[in-house]
């Protein structure tokens, strides 16, 4: 991916101010990734290469970690983040259902991200609130039992449409947002 | 390392230094044990290949050699129905994930799996298991070899090698799961990586994975 | 250690300024909101701004007090008032409505509002306590005892209880007194494995050195439990409390809390928590002015279950992928940086201070004899009062479901527990009456581990079930070692097909005989685990499986692609449908005789028309295996 102009001094910026608050050390590297992704949302290649660089160790291993560790994204997120709950109790009623109709409406896949960079899907491990299962965590707001129709109404009310539904005529709702 | 003891393999005594690993105290007296990952220059073995079962006199459950040290009076079998039945299954569920087509192989004179698939009998084909998909993209990038991830074992020889040896770090471990993989930063293709092409992780390679383009089998 | 007197001396000191400070809490009335993740989640949030706006309003003197988890979590948003002259009440489903009410009743007026309390918390004449429920009858709270009582980011509440009192005192003596109760106490790891405490803080004594780390394992990765994020979230002191009392045991000076990121309450509150340590001279050097050095730091994990293995986690510290690595060292001589280290969990070391405090023989007098103490568990799944309890040990496990968790809800039967997470299995009826220890669990194939407790009924399919807790392990793998990166996908490939209804005879044999090479064969107990999920399900519950296999039925009515939804003519009216509006592909249509009908092409099995049917008709209904349409349309339309 090539970056845009300002985004590597973004960057640059980034990386030198997190290896500020850490000793150059292998042991600093996880820390570091967690800081520098917090920063920019995401792990940029170029972020990667210079703290390999500032703890000399070989870039790969770097990437490695990154690849390893369910927390850290090589992408930029969306705008909204939409974690579907995956714990046991929120499977057993239905998690995956509310995961289907978000990639269904949102016409992508599990960690992925819309080509408008408003939402991006991912599943998580229980989030402690197995009692409203299923859940699902909407930018970090807690959405209790979460049918096919309350992801339509989340969907909405971040704007987003929803094709019509059929109760009228039978051709209409065909045409996607 | 340095106090010797006498440890029985098979029912042969045999004199080994004491914490020196099983693993090589029985190749060394040319007693074949099922191994990948295992490299003797390497403090902390890997065990990951779970390849080099043996029995050990007195515990019920078969136990690596590459991680089992040797002390006084330990005594050992290299077969018994568990470790046939344990290096049996890994065997399978390693092949179940390599492309096979030995004919075409650069390693087929030299390749690991086939020297223990002759020692305990096994057979170079999938008998339970169905084939998993395959990593089917081969770099060749490299002026003198090429990388065939369909054969990756996994055993991470060339890893370690790459890295603590050659200190290179182009190869590195990436991903996890099933989806773990010998890959270089950004899965860039080798010779967009520092690799130097030293040519030592070839050598270390185990099967056809990772093969010169020159020096094959069959030249 | 030397200075004994002035140890205690400094520590009635912080004693008496906290009393201090919290006595009012004793004697104004106090509104404690539950305000763990589990209660933001349901809404605490606005329900203790409520409080707090409602009690200005009208001028009341009154505290507001954030708490952590009280365990009933079903009844979420749940608060507790105390007000002099009444017995302590908790109030459960708060909403502001309620919230108004409460304080304009009983605040300012006297009436408690009974009818909306769920339980007193001090035995009154008037209102049912604990102990009048079957669930009082069993808790036993040692772990939990402080949490949803007590403001976790306030230390002094923690002190007011006698908090840091353990530490106190150990610090008074020597450091080989605490090691030895802790062995005398026969604690057993609460991190799954019910290795004995003492005996690895006695490794690591052993072990030498002078450079020695603590770390706490919260790195939690079971996918249906929480106790140990709401312990961090409720009562962090505690378990800092008990990770000092082991430094001071084995000589560390030096200790981490490995958190997963996913928990950020839980990294707030037990970061604030340090930082007040600190200041009050409890953490870092000369600890109550004695010589004893110990600072602890938090450690951000990031998510990968693996990582709670304890080598893995070690790694992952160092700045490594979190690999398990093979065993000799055990940790306690080589862990983290190559130095002694003591690896426990959560609750084992919150179990510390209480065990210091009361005594070995008080702490053995509870649970059975070779599992002392309580068992804490997150109950969740179909049962009627989900939430974290905590039991004695040897308790059954139908006493924890049907008397604790009040049983399945909605006349549903039961079918299983599924205990101990992804390592762990799912027991049947037949099985409820083991109780619940180390050793019987892992009897009867499935473990303690670190503390789900899932229950199913007869709606949940075991063979997805045994292929969701598959599905996990398979992703979670680090993909180190052959039998369980390859052997897992394998036994999931196979349980996939038979729950898609490409099952056949043979998997079962193959799947067994995986299922007992992976757990023979694996490297770490994540591999060694993995397959009880399998195991168990195949042994209580082998009908389901060749339910799928022979006759392409899911008798759960569950595995989507073994079922069919259809709309009973006979029961569906003209005059109604909300099920066409619910479907959210258009699959259900009107007929010309004005009932309706899903379209199967259309239809995505989401369950939504189900669930939206008014329970007047309940018209929808599922059939498996799907070839019943085909007779059922013949006789219907
Ligand atoms: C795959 C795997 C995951 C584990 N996850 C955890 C965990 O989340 N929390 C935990 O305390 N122990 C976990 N353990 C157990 C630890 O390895 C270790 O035994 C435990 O933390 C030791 O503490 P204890 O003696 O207090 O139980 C896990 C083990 C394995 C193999
Ligand atoms: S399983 Fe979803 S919140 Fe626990
Ligand atoms: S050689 Fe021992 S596990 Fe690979």
């Amino acid at each position: 991916m090539s970056l845009i102009e300002g985004e590597e001094e973004l960057i640059r910026n980034g990386v030198a101010e997190a290896l500020l608050d850490h000793d150059r050390a292998r042991e600093s590297l996880i820390p570091l990734l967690l800081k520098v992704q917090g920063k920019l949302g995401y792990l940029p290649a170029l972020a990667m290469e210079l703290i390999a660089e500032a703890l000399q160790i070989p870039a790969v291993d770097v990437y490695g970690l990154a690849t390893f560790y369910n927390r850290f994204r090589l992408n930029p997120p969306g705008k909204h983040q939409i974690q579907v709950c995956m714990g046991t109790a929120c499977y057993m009623v239905g998690g995956d259902i509310a995961l289907d109709c978000f990639e269904r409406r949102l016409e992508i896949g599990e960690d992925e991200t819309t080509p408008d960079r408003e939402f991006s899907l991912e599943r998580v491990a229980c989030v402690g609130c197995c009692t409203m299962a299923p859940v699902v965590v909407v930018d970090e707001l807690v959405e209790g039992h979460v049918t096919p129709t309350r992801v339509d109404g989340i969907l909405l009310s971040f704007g987003r449409e929803i094709p019509k539904s059929a109760e009228k005529t039978e051709q209409e709702g065909e045409n996607s947002p | 390392m340095s106090k010797k003891v006498t440890i029985t393999i098979d029912g042969r005594e045999i004199e080994a230094h004491e914490g020196e690993k099983v693993l090589w105290v029985a190749l060394d007296n040319s007693i074949f044990i099922p191994n990948l990952c295992a490299l003797k220059e390497k403090e902390h073995p890997s065990g990951s290949c779970r390849l080099c079962y043996v029995q050990v006199e007195g515990r019920p459950e078969p136990v690596t050699a590459c991680t089992l040290a040797a002390k006084e009076g330990l005594s050992v079998q290299t077969r018994s129905p568990q470790v046939d039945r344990l290096v049996k299954s890994a065997f399978e569920l390693l092949l179940s994930n390599h492309r096979l087509g030995c004919g075409r192989c650069p390693r087929r004179k030299s390749c690991a799996l086939l020297k223990i698939a002759r020692e305990r009998g096994l057979k170079m084909r999938l008998s339970r298991l169905s084939a998993l998909e395959l990593d089917v993209e081969i770099d060749e990038s490299p002026e003198t070899f090429a990388f065939d991830r369909s054969r990756c074992l996994l055993c991470g020889r060339c890893v370690w090698i790459c890295q603590e040896v050659a200190r290179v770090g182009a190869l590195g471990f990436t991903n996890r799961g099933i989806t773990r993989r010998v890959g270089t930063f950004r899965e860039v293709s080798l010779a967009q990586s520092p690799c130097t092409e030293c040519g030592l992780c070839v050598e270390a390679c185990p099967s056809g994975a990772l093969y010169f383009k020159e020096k094959s089998d069959d030249k | 250690m030397t200075g004994g007197k002035s140890v205690q001396e400094r520590y009635r000191r912080l004693k008496e300024s906290a009393l201090l400070r919290e006595e009012d809490l004793y004697r104004r009335p106090v509104v404690r909101v539950g305000m763990a993740t589990c209660g933001i989640a349901a809404g605490a949030a606005p329900v203790k701004e409520a409080f707090t706006r409602f009690i200005e309003e009208k001028g009341i003197d009154a505290r507001v007090v954030e708490v952590g988890c009280m365990g009933h979590c079903y009844a979420e948003p749940l608060a507790i008032i105390s007000k002099p002259g009444f017995p302590a009440l908790c109030y459960g489903y708060l909403d502001e409505d309620l919230v108004e009410r409460l304080v304009e009743d009983f605040l300012l007026n006297d009436d408690p509002c009974y009818e909306f309390a769920l339980v007193a918390l001090e035995t009154n004449d008037v209102f049912p306590t604990f102990s009048d429920f079957p669930r009082g009858v069993h808790e036993q709270k040692i772990v939990l005892e402080h949490c949803g009582f007590i403001d976790p980011g306030d230390i002094d509440q923690y002190i007011a209880t006698g908090g840091y009192g353990a530490l106190a005192g150990a610090l008074a003596g020597e450091p080989a007194a605490v090691l030895e109760r802790v062995k005398e106490s026969h604690l057993r790891g609460r991190g799954g494995a019910g290795f004995p405490a003492g005996l690895k803080w006695e490794a690591a004594v052993r072990a030498g050195g002078s450079e020695k780390y603590v770390i706490c394992n919260a790195d939690e990765g079971d996918p249906g439990a929480f106790m140990d994020r709401s312990i961090l979230e409720s009562c962090p002191h505690q378990v800092i409390e008990g990770m000092l009392l082991c430094a001071y045991a084995v000589g560390a000076a030096q200790g981490y809390l490995y958190i997963r990121a996913e928990y950020p309450l839980a990294v707030k509150r037990v970061q604030l928590a340090l930082e007040q340590a600190r200041e009050k001279g409890l953490l870092g050097t000369a600890i109550l002015g004695t010589p004893f050095n110990c600072d602890l730091e938090i450690f951000m994990g990031s998510g990968a279950f693996v990582c709670g293995e304890s080598s893995a986690l070690v790694r992952s510290m160092e700045g490594l992928m979190g690999i398990p690595a093979t065993r000799p060292p055990r940790l306690a001589e080589s862990g983290f940086r190559g130095r002694p280290t003591v690896l426990n969990n959560v609750k084992t070391f919150a179990y510390i201070p209480p065990i210091i405090n009361r005594g070995v023989d008080w702490f053995r007098s509870i649970g059975t004899a070779e599992n002392p103490g309580t068992a804490v568990f997150s109950l969740v799944g179909k049962v009627s009062h989900t939430g974290l309890v905590e039991v004695p040990m040897g308790t059954t496990l139908r006493e924890l479901i049907e008397d604790v968790g009040e049983g399945v809800p909605n006349d549903k039967a039961f079918k299983a527990a599924q205990i101990g997470g992804p390592s762990g299995g799912c027991l049947p009826e037949a099985s409820l009456d083991i109780p619940i220890d180390f050793d019987s669990l892992q009897e009867a194939g499935a473990i303690m581990g670190s503390g789900g407790l899932v229950v199913l009924d007869e709606d949940d399919c075991m063979v997805a079930i045994a292929r969701y807790f598959l599905e996990f392990t398979q992703q979670e793998s680090c993909g180190k070692c052959t039998f369980c990166r390859l052997g897992t996908k394998h036994m999931l490939d196979i349980l996939t097909a038979i729950t898609e209804g490409r099952g056949e005879p043979e998997h079962l044999e193959i799947l067994a005989q995986l299922a007992g090479d992976v757990k023979e064969g694996s490297l770490c107990n994540l591999g060694k685990t993995a397959p009880n999920p399998i195991l168990t399900t195949l042994r209580y519950f082998r009908e389901e499986y060749e339910a799928h296999i022979k006759e392409k039925r899911c008798p759960a009515l569950m595995c989507k692609d073994l079922i069919v939804y259809y709309i009973e003519p006979s029961l569906c009216s003209k005059l109604c449908s909300v099920c066409v509006g619910s479907c959210p592909t258009e699959a259900i249509y009107t007929r010309t005789d004005g009932l309706k009908a899903i379209d199967q092409d259309k239809c995505t099995k989401c369950d939504n028309c189900l669930k939206t049917c008014p329970p007047d008709y309940n018209a929808v209904i599922k059939l498996s295996p799907p070839e019943l349409l085909a007779e059922k349309e013949g006789k219907g339309s």
